[in-house]
């Protein structure tokens, strides 16, 4: 069974993206308030897909994705953002995101990252 | 405030809500702001700055943060403004900035972490050289509105 890392600040963000894990069978799920405490807690255990925001205090999503990297670790990540713009996404591309969702998304293409990465 | 920085915040206000909550909103004619008291009881304020700086508050009543809430979460409508009505709050205001500015590139802005502010009394106060836009909405839960006061920041010269 898949197990995934969600790194969103928001609460109900996390609530949301666990509510559409568990909708495509996913149950495994670690969750963390910010980067750092993502990082820390990628550390401690082995995933499988990392779901992360990019704004978020202590260290962002894009710190997140640099540290990831930086271990070696090839763990598919998608970007969770209101980050848009062209320039943002090309820096997310170089800091190693595997994909990108931009907020407001649909759980249906929330679902089709997660179908990407063949998570149930 | 050029007239073409409003569209984007209307366009991303329509479009949170319909794509997160499922929610068609109607709007009303802009209007200027003239007090420091924000339209309705809960704000959810996100900072902007960059080649432009400023605020948008997102500007709920009572109901309207209530009924969203639960719409984002797939469950019940809170009784009273929780931790999670301030949650929610916070983030349909940081959806509905950063979708904005993605329509605003040129402008090259960053949002700050959203901040949210509770009661019938509270002041918002926004850059002092901007003229703060009011853009209300009706939706089906009640009113609600998006307060934006942006202005151009100068480059400033070195050498």
């Amino acid at each position: 069974m898949a197990k995934v890392l969600v790194a969103d600040d928001s609460g109900t963000m996390r609530k949301i993206i666990i509510r559409s894990l568990n909708a495509v069978g996913v149950q495994d799920i670690t969750e963390a308030a910010d980067g750092q405490q993502g990082f820390d807690r990628f550390q401690g255990d082995e995933f499988d897909l990392v779901l992360t925001d990019w704004n978020m205090p202590n260290k962002s999503g894009l710190d997140l994705v640099k540290d990831i990297r930086s271990i070696g670790s090839k763990v598919p990540v998608v970007m969770i953002t209101t980050e848009g713009e062209k320039s943002r996404v090309v820096e997310a591309i170089q800091a190693g995101v595997s994909d990108y969702l931009l907020k407001p998304f649909t759980a249906d293409s929330l679902r089709e990252k997660l179908d990407k990465f063949s998570i149930d | 405030m050029k007239a073409e920085y409003i569209n984007p915040f209307v366009t991303s206000t329509v479009n949170v809500f319909s794509t997160m909550l499922d929610c068609a909103l109607e709007r009303d004619p802009l209007c200027t702001k003239a007090s420091f008291a924000p339209l309705h009881e809960v704000s959810g304020i996100i900072g902007l700055s960059g080649k432009a700086a400023g605020t948008v508050v997102l500007s709920l009543c009572r109901e309207v943060a209530l009924q969203a809430t639960a719409a984002l979460l797939l469950g019940e409508r809170p009784t009273e403004i929780d931790a999670d009505v301030i949650d929610a709050v916070g983030e349909l205001a940081n959806m509905i900035a950063g979708n904005a500015k993605i329509h605003l590139e040129e402008l090259s802005m960053s949002v700050s972490l959203p901040s949210v502010i509770c009661g019938k009394n509270h002041s918002l106060t926004f850059p002092s050289q901007a003229t703060p836009i009011i853009i209300p909405f009706r939706s089906p839960w009640g009113p609600l509105s998006i307060e934006v006061g942006l202005v151009e920041v100068l480059e400033s010269c070195s050498g």
